[in-house]
């Protein structure tokens, strides 16, 4: 996290968010959506972010993008630095766009994702021609070279084609074309397989790894699958209610797990893995009411671990060593918990 | 930070943990009904529409005068209340006031009801006059009005008007003819404001004073109160709009609540039935649906005729439902068809529930919003239908009022009495808003899916 | 594509069938008979103009050759002004409400999707508000009252500014079309302008709008090539039934602004019970009208790449 970064980082990171707060207006009152998020993401690297529905995770990435709608949204504190230049709120960085040009995004759900009376070339050309300055043509050809490049056959033929004679996972892949047409620094990839059968999911995510490997760009994955997240990230950061309640490499997270809620999703989630088989135990109870966020840790009212304090004050952010962090009163030194009994990895 | 105490980490009891749902949980109805009264526009529109069966139920009792009963006193009346009229002698006829007049042309005595008496001089170069009358001055392009005398010669300079004459300002005109009875560019003009006036005789006849004997000439005597005004046979505007909001409403509301209700049973019969059935049925109904409706609504009204004495009320009901049943239908099917789908149908089958079951606890419930949507749509279609028809004069017939009807007949005198027009107008339309309106908000409250993103 | 069009004509006829068969059995239960009028006839005259009619024939048979002549495109002969076809009347009066339906439709179909999609861009301010009030009063003022209203209106702008603006009624220049294809189409105008408003806020919140901005696509270009192109879609699939309510809402304004359209010509043949023209009439707009939607339909095709004309 960044208390960790300066004594760690050689270089700054490629994006750096400190302190966001978003917050949305609606009928029943204020939504306290995002309380306070801080990550950064470095080049090469792919930042996962983990969290059940209505977390905040989307939220997030969509407050980077500005694409908030205001109102009802808000974002009322923090800031988002690419290369060390504030973003939030700002359409160029540098001269340069930041949507579609610095930062490149692909959504859940492909289906809708798409203008359904647009063929897909034209689309995928679109940012070329808005922020390039392409030609038609030149836009065109592009469009199909970035198709043939997500691994779509036919490519040329595809490009005339609109959204509903595309599956989806070809729209998917359309989708990343889109996103990368203009090189952009960072894909934002928000939930990518969710809507996708399972062997198309691993086909897609390879697809990222393979881009990513070949133009370094940076991505931040949102998912609530941790099996996505093993495969992918470098970097995770578990989102509940609004914060990041844990931070780490993925290693971490996986095998030092320090936050129950993080060692809850574990026990949710099934394994291929015999020697780690279990019995898969649901976390009880449903996310705390963001309308009015409770005082002490969101999770309180769901923790095994529960402790007095825990249902009054809010938790304090507890690195632990390198990148590892979690925001857990179990952390505190007076918890009276030897601190190696804490890394659940080996309880499962 | 609060200070943190030894006994902050004592782990939580289990009463503290568990979660208590606090929202009450709200039927369909009782959902529907608290989100349509946050809707302020659908609020107000029930209101009003409450109000408008209140005004056609219950108003012919509070204003309980004959819809068809005339008041020749008082013809195309505006709005107002305390209308009087002066008391004055009985008519004798009149043939000019000897001794001219030093110019022009000028009234001979004061201008009432009952007669205006103009007397003038020769215009210049005229061998004869004619007199006009019109409810405007004269423009640029010398409109005089209507002719109502002429002379052929100079003998006669007065003329006395007592043609249809109503309270209010006229412009009468006096035009020079030629030797060969042409008019010429000259002429003279005055506007005359006529009172109204009453004879003793009259007034005791229509019950507006009860003793003769106690009013003198020159006496003031209050008319019969229109609140609303008259129309132009004298009829009460406000007794007429209620009678016309019976008819206007009955068709409105009824014609609808039928043609539904029979789009609703053979729509959920067809959706049912399945297979061959429910496809010869539907395509009836697509032909039915390609019928150009108002056309027909025409071509029923005249086969069905109406004899001499009846209102056209039922044939235009029956010709209603008739033609717009398959809308509804349609959509009953859809719903029906949907619903058979649902987990919820399989899951109450594999518990043994009949049919009848069913159709009264799960189809029947989840239809009903959207038939209700429907009805309140409908309604103010079929207003309107009504109005149009019986501007063209096919729908109710004469001396029945419905809305349209009276619609019909204002418009005629729109230049002069523009009220006529106005308040059977303004009802229709009032009343089509507020079903819409509502419609909208019923809509919204009832299905969130149906919810439109205004 | 082909296929489907002729699928959709051949099922267009068979409706047209219906309705001609549903207006002859409609006009023959009318009361009383088409000869029964002022005029005294006697008995060789009225067997001799029954014969002419066929009258004197059985229903069945009358409705065999009411049939036949219906193929052949023969509306027969009007009753109240005999020697004139009935063809002869669509021909001249139809052409009139033709141009003032088009116009109208076009009217209310620009003014439609350019409203409401002024609506939707400027959602709760004051160019919405503006709008829905009037489009709140198209819907629920009736046309003939507008109509009145217009032409009142009129009169007042011609004595005020001296001249004429606009013709107050009447037919044959350009001029005299504008005021009632206006007041035709204002109706259907503010009901699509209502949908247009809200197919435009559905695609405002969609996916592929929010993909657009992630993509940098600046507002304007949004607009034209994502909004308003899929909002339009709806509005499209309506156009068919508005087509038929303006071309039956020409009744009224043909009336009230004196038109000679075949509307009117309709109108008064009814009330003449003219019953070759009221049927020939009703036959012939119930084909104008089952062909018009057909029409709708394969534009329809055209416009929805989704939409695939196969049979």
């Amino acid at each position: 996290m960044t208390a960790n970064k300066e004594d760690t980082n050689v270089r700054p990171s490629l994006l750096i968010v400190e302190d966001l707060q978003v917050e949305f207006d609606t009928y029943g009152g204020t939504v306290q959506a995002v309380r306070g998020v801080n990550f950064s993401v470095d080049q090469g690297q792919t930042l996962a972010i983990v969290g059940e529905s209505g977390c905040g995770k989307s939220v997030t990435v969509q407050s980077i993008m500005g694409l908030i709608p205001a109102p009802p949204g808000r974002i009322i504190a923090g800031s988002a630095r690419l290369r060390g230049h504030e973003i939030l709120g700002r359409k160029t960085v540098g001269g340069g766009e930041i949507r579609g040009a610095e930062i490149g995004m692909i959504f859940q759900d492909p289906m809708t994702s798409l203008n359904p009376t647009m063929k897909i070339g034209d689309q995928i050309a679109e940012p070329l021609k808005v922020h390039r300055g392409y030609s038609a043509r030149n836009a065109s050809l592009e469009a199909v070279r970035l198709l043939e490049l997500s691994r779509i056959p036919e490519a040329s033929k595809r490009a005339r084609q609109y959204p509903f004679e595309f599956s989806g996972g070809m729209l998917q892949r359309a989708m990343i074309a889109m996103a990368l047409s203009c090189k952009p620094s960072i894909l934002i990839a928000d939930e990518p397989t969710t809507a996708l059968d399972v062997t198309i999911q691993a086909q897609i995510l390879d697809l990222m790894l393979e881009l990513q490997k070949e133009t370094g760009m940076a991505i931040i994955l949102i998912t609530h699958d941790l099996g996505v997240v093993a495969r992918m990230a470098d970097e995770v950061a578990v989102m509940y209610a609004g914060k990041i309640v844990e931070y780490g490499s993925a290693n971490d997270i996986f095998y030092r797990s320090a936050h129950p809620y993080t060692v809850g999703l574990k026990e949710a989630m099934p394994t291929n893995d015999p020697a780690r088989q279990h019995e898969l135990k649901p976390i009880s109870g449903s996310p705390p009411d963001l309308f009015a966020p409770p005082a002490g840790c969101g999770y309180c009212s769901r923790c095994p671990y529960a402790m007095q304090i825990c249902s009054e004050s809010p938790p304090q952010n507890n690195g632990l060593h390198d990148h590892h962090s979690a925001s857990c009163w179990l952390h505190h030194p007076r918890s009276g918990i030897k601190p190696d009994t804490l890394f659940f990895g080996d309880a499962l | 930070m609060n200070e943190i105490s030894a006994s902050s980490f004592e782990p939580l009891s289990g009463q503290q943990q568990s979660q208590v749902i606090a929202r009450p949980s709200l039927s369909y109805w009782q959902d529907a009904w608290n989100r349509l009264q946050t809707n302020k526009r659908a609020l107000v529109s029930l209101y009003i529409v409450i109000g408008l069966l209140l005004f056609t139920l219950v108003g012919p009792l509070i204003w309980p005068v004959d819809p068809a009963m005339q008041d020749i006193d008082q013809i195309s009346q505006p709005p107002g209340a305390d209308r009087t009229a002066i008391i004055v002698p009985d008519y004798e006829p009149w043939f000019g006031t000897p001794g001219r007049p030093d110019s022009g042309l000028q009234l001979a005595e004061k201008a009432t009801s009952q007669a205006v008496r103009l007397q003038w001089e020769i215009l210049d170069g005229a061998s004869g006059h004619r007199v006009y009358r019109n409810l405007f001055p004269i423009g640029p392009e010398l409109s005089y009005g209507i002719p109502i005398a002429e002379f052929l010669n100079n003998d006669t300079l007065y003329f006395e008007d007592r043609l249809d004459l109503q309270p209010g300002r006229f412009y009468y005109v006096v035009v020079a003819l030629d030797g060969r009875g042409l008019i010429t560019d000259r002429y003279q003009s005055i506007p005359v404001d006529i009172e109204r006036v009453t004879t003793l005789v009259e007034a005791s006849e229509r019950g507006l004073i009860e003793n003769a004997d106690s009013m003198e000439i020159g006496d003031e005597v209050a008319l019969a109160l229109h609140p609303l005004g008259t129309d132009y046979l004298g009829r009460d505007l406000l007794a007429r709009l209620m009678a016309g909001a019976r008819v206007s409403l009955f068709i409105g509301i009824g014609a609808p609540f039928l043609f539904v209700l029979f789009g609703v049973v053979y729509g959920s019969f067809a959706g049912f039935m399945g297979g061959r059935v429910d496809q010869f049925m539907m395509r009836f109904a697509d032909f039915v649906v390609a019928l150009p409706f108002l056309l027909f609504m025409i071509l029923f009204k005249i086969a069905f005729g109406i004899g001499p004495g009846e209102s056209g009320v039922f044939p235009m009901m029956v010709a209603m439902v008739v033609l717009l049943w398959p809308a509804t239908a349609r959509l009953v099917r859809g719903q029906i068809l949907q619903i058979r789908e649902q987990g919820f149908i399989s899951a109450a089958q594999l518990l043994g529930a009949s049919t009848p079951y069913l159709i009264m606890r799960h189809m029947i419930p989840n239809t009903l919003g959207v038939v209700l949507v429907t009805v309140t749509f409908a309604i103010p279609s079929a207003i309107f239908t009504e109005a149009f028809l019986s501007f063209i004069g096919m729908g109710v017939a004469p001396p029945t009022p419905s809305w349209g009807s009276m619609s019909n007949e204002g418009i005629k005198t729109m230049l002069t009495t523009p009220h006529e027009l106005f308040f059977p107008a303004l009802f229709i339309s009032a009343t089509v808003l507020a079903f819409n309106l509502l419609g909208d908000g019923l809509r919204d409250a009832l299905d969130a899916r149906m919810r439109s993103a205004e | 594509m082909l296929l489907y069009i002729l699928k959709r004509v051949f099922q267009g006829f068979i409706t047209v069938w219906f309705i001609a068969t549903a207006t002859f059995f409609a006009m023959h239960n009318v009361p009383g008979d088409p000869l029964t009028n002022d005029r005294a006839m006697t008995e060789t005259t009225r067997a001799n103009l029954e014969a002419k009619y066929g009258l004197d024939e059985p229903v069945s048979t009358q409705y065999l050759i009411f049939l036949r002549n219906l193929a052949r495109g023969d509306f027969g002969i009007s009753f109240v002004q005999e020697n004139r076809e009935v063809n002869d009347i669509i021909r001249e009066h139809f052409p009139v409400s033709a141009i003032l339906g088009v116009l109208s439709v076009v009217f209310a179909a620009t003014g439609g999707v350019l409203f409401g999609a002024l609506t939707a861009l400027y959602r709760n301010r004051l160019p919405d508000y503006l709008i829905m009030f009037l489009v709140i009063l198209g819907i629920s003022v009736p046309s003939f009252v507008v109509a009145a209203l217009s032409q009142l209106s009129l009169v007042s702008l011609n004595t005020l500014l001296g001249f004429t603006v606009l013709p107050v009624a009447g037919w044959g220049t350009v001029m005299h079309m504008l005021m009632p294809a206006l007041v035709l189409g204002l109706s259907t105008m503010a009901y699509l302008t209502r949908l247009m408003r809200s197919s435009m806020l559905e695609v405002t919140s969609s996916d592929y709008v929010r993909t657009a901005k992630s993509k940098g696509v600046p507002p304007t270009r949004i607009f034209t090539r994502h909004q308003l192109r899929n909002a339009i879609l709806p509005v499209v699939t309506v156009l068919g039934p508005a087509i038929a309510a303006i071309t039956t809402g020409g009744f009224v304004v043909e009336l009230v602004f004196a038109i000679p359209g075949l509307g009117r010509y309709f109108v008064e043949a009814v009330q003449q019970l003219d019953y070759t023209v009221i049927m020939g009439t009703t036959v012939f707009y119930g084909a104008f009208l089952v062909f018009m939607v057909i029409l709708v339909d394969v534009v329809y095709g055209f416009v929805d790449p989704r939409v695939s004309l196969d049979a």
